[in-house]
């Protein structure tokens, strides 16, 4: 057995990829792992997060599996499962291995490393879906909008790839709670992540007011939600089934 | 009049977007889906092809879009509306200023996809879409807002002013309101099928224009690329599942529709005419006819195959696959590994996403009843109807009182007998028994295709 450790990012992982692809090693003798609990009687690779290989993993998998599927895997990396790096390593190296066709590298879900970072990828995608969705911004003082958030996985970047794209004259702020992890979108601008793990960003965040607006318009929303509910068919169970509670913390009409 | 005109001016947003919402809240249509457009650097907002929902109303439907009235100030009498002119109910007005602030603030903090725009027949049906027609064009160039807008179009309207609509918002929808020509006669005497059904046409036909010219060039203008619905109202007047399925179809076939939405009849008025309601809303009603609904559009089936003269109501007991099924035993067992696309949708328990992973995954091996599970597909429903490689899960029988009894709990059974009673012979019951059979997990497979 041969144990690749890598760094926990994108390119930390996609090294590892391409390192055990030089390496030649056998995909069923191999495990991308990312933490560094010890083995026995395992080779141990340390693998440094190198940007050059990393793009060309990238190019690759683009270039034999298409966009929508690359998407896939990075969705399924993004889950805060462990096992993410193996399971996406397996699902690479069985796709390479039987030369499957463009689209096609999920097709084979009696496979278990491609179920398991199919699965992740679902649910991760499932995650930041509803995030789109159910994410609230307030408008601060100066017209910056800010968000919370706390999800399971690291959907941020997806969030606001969608929210810069759908807002590039806002200037907007989204906090993921759980990683104390910002991200800043500057109007007409790029967007990037912060990590704020001392705490100084969000304590500066959360005191500045809001604008003069943001009860009433906030106020307006809550009474539509109120009003547009058809009584005769009151149904919270339901309800509570497309919008699980636990989204509700930061929600404004909740 | 003096009065009541400065009256009315003293209302607030607030009171205006009470009384709208209220006014708006039985049209059903309430999706962002089908058009897929950019962010664009001038302008606010984008759309995304599978639609979004933000937030999800007390009755457990979901909130997409500041769904309202331009105004209930309406000319017309229609018996199932509480907007009828005879009713005394406040009434107000938006301004297209109002209606473009509050879209823009909701939509900017997130709490919507865009706008879903309806309205009473203020003054007449053209007045009325000139000022749906004016606020939308405001929204559009002064407002730059880039996301999604459904709006009505109002039958009788001067063809001109649909047209120019048409070419800013993504979805159009005229309201079929009742199945049939009769009902319509008698619950909405100001409206008449042939008005109606023009507007559709018109749209219809806009909509293939516009598609041909952008093929030509790029950059034509769009003409409501996210498509066009309709709703009907089941329950107000006395048509039976199986006309209103058929007007379904034929609406699918001859407009092109993009949806047919069903809205169970909730009774706010008391006139001779609506139907006592005791049970409430009929809610199973509507829930299966979304299944059939869903059946003919991905699914392949044909209104026929699902009901008939002689059975013009669907079961009660059995969602309207499962009732195909066990009536049609000659096509089953299915080969999981080798029956084609079509036949594994017909299958209880299968869905459109299952089907596809089956045939993809079967390509590289020969697929288990293990493998099924993972792949999604409802084990406990599909296992009476599959085989895989040749064998059953275990031992069950092809036979229609044995399947009937499996796939249904035994409390409907005791209450309707095993034969699967219909509406018709369960008037007398009321419908809101079945409650608490429909809710989560079946609606939530209608939602996902998984029937
Ligand atoms: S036209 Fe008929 S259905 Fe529409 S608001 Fe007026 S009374 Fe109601």
């Amino acid at each position: 057995m041969r144990i690749y450790r890598c760094e926990d990012s994108l390119e930390g992982i996609f090294t590892g990829i391409y390192r055990a692809y030089e390496d030649h090693s056998d995909p069923k003798e191999t495990e991308l792992s990312l933490d560094e609990d010890p083995r026995l009687f395992a080779e141990e690779v340390q693998v440094v997060p190198d940007r050059e290989k990393s793009k060309k993993v990238v190019r690759t998998l683009c270039r034999r599996f298409g966009e929508a599927d690359y998407m896939g895997l990075c969705h399924a990396l993004a889950s805060r499962d462990d096992g993410r790096a193996q399971a996406v390593y397996r699902t690479v190296a069985q796709g390479l291995a039987r030369n499957v066709a463009v689209g096609h590298l999920f097709d084979n879900l009696a496979d278990d490393g491609v179920l398991r970072a199919f699965k992740l990828s679902q649910n991760v995608s499932r995650e930041s879906q509803h995030l789109k969705g159910f994410l609230r911004f307030e408008e601060l003082k100066g017209g910056v909008l800010y968000a919370k958030i706390h999800p399971g996985n690291h959907v941020l970047p997806f969030v606001m790839e969608h929210f810069a794209d759908r807002f590039p004259q806002e200037n907007f702020l989204i906090y993921d709670v759980g990683r104390e992890l910002f991200g800043v979108h500057r109007r007409l601008g790029t967007w990037n992540l912060m990590q704020d793990s001392t705490g100084t960003l969000i304590r500066e965040v959360e005191g500045v007011n809001r604008s003069p607006s943001e009860a009433e318009i906030s106020e307006l929303f809550r009474r539509f939600c109120h009003t547009i509910t058809i009584e005769a068919r009151q149904n919270p169970k339901l309800q509570r089934n497309m919008l699980p509670l636990h989204f509700r913390e930061y929600m404004t009409e909740f | 009049m003096m009065e009541l005109l400065t009256s009315r001016k003293t209302l607030s947003v607030s009171e205006k977007l009470e009384i709208l919402t209220d006014a708006a809240k039985y049209d059903v249509a309430c999706t962002s889906s089908g058009v897929e457009r950019k962010g664009d650097s001038t302008m606010t907002g984008n759309c995304v092809k599978a639609g979004i929902c933000h937030s999800f109303a007390g009755d457990g439907r979901c909130i997409s879009l500041l769904k309202i009235l331009m105004t209930n100030e309406c000319i017309y009498d229609c018996k199932y509306c509480q907007n009828r002119r005879s009713n005394d109910v406040p009434r107000a007005t938006f301004t297209p200023e109002e209606i473009c602030t509050l879209t823009m603030e909701f939509y900017r903090r997130n709490y919507i996809e865009g706008l879903f725009l309806s309205s009473g027949i203020i003054g007449n049906p053209t007045l009325t879409m000139e000022l749906i027609y004016r606020t939308i064009y405001l929204l559009r160039t002064r407002y730059r807002f880039n996301g999604y807008i459904h709006v009505k179009a109002i039958p009788g309207a001067d063809a001109e002013v649909i047209r120019s609509t048409g070419f800013l918002v993504d979805r159009m929808s005229v309201n079929l309101e009742l199945p049939t020509a009769d009902g319509l006669r008698v619950l909405a005497p100001n409206k008449h099928r042939k008005s109606i059904l023009t507007p559709m046409r018109q749209i219809q036909n806009g909509i293939h224009q516009s598609r041909d010219e952008v093929a030509l060039y790029r950059h034509a203008p769009r003409f409501v690329s996210g498509g066009q619905s309709t709703q009907m109202i089941i329950g107000a007047t006395p048509e039976n599942d199986w006309q209103i399925l058929n007007v379904a179809e034929g609406l699918y076939r001859k407009f092109e529709l993009k949806r047919v939405f069903y809205s169970a009849f909730v009774k706010v008025n008391e006139d001779k005419d609506l139907p006592a309601l005791p049970g409430g809303p009929p809610l199973l009603r509507e829930h299966r006819l979304y299944q059939a609904d869903w059946l003919l559009r991905f699914y392949g089936f044909e209104a026929k195959e699902l009901l008939d003269e002689s059975r013009p109501f669907f079961n009660v007991m059995l969602d309207p696959k499962e009732d195909w099924a066990v009536r049609h035993l000659e096509y089953f067992p299915v080969e999981i590994n080798r029956a084609p696309y079509e036949s594994l949708l017909r299958v209880p328990g299968i869905g459109v996403k299952s089907a596809r992973r089956i045939v993809a995954a079967r390509r590289s091996t020969n697929l288990t009843f293990e493998d099924l599970k993972k792949i999604g597909v409802v084990i406990k429903r599909a296992l009476f109807f599959v085989t895989c490689s040749g064998k059953m899960m275990y031992p069950t029988k092809l036979e229609e009182d044995y399947l009937v009894r499996n796939l249904t709990s035994k409390e409907d059974r005791i209450r309707f007998g095993t034969d699967g009673m219909s509406y018709r012979q369960m008037s007398l019951f009321d419908d809101g028994m079945f409650s608490g059979k429909m809710e989560a997990s079946d609606k939530w497979q209608v939602v996902t295709g998984q029937i």
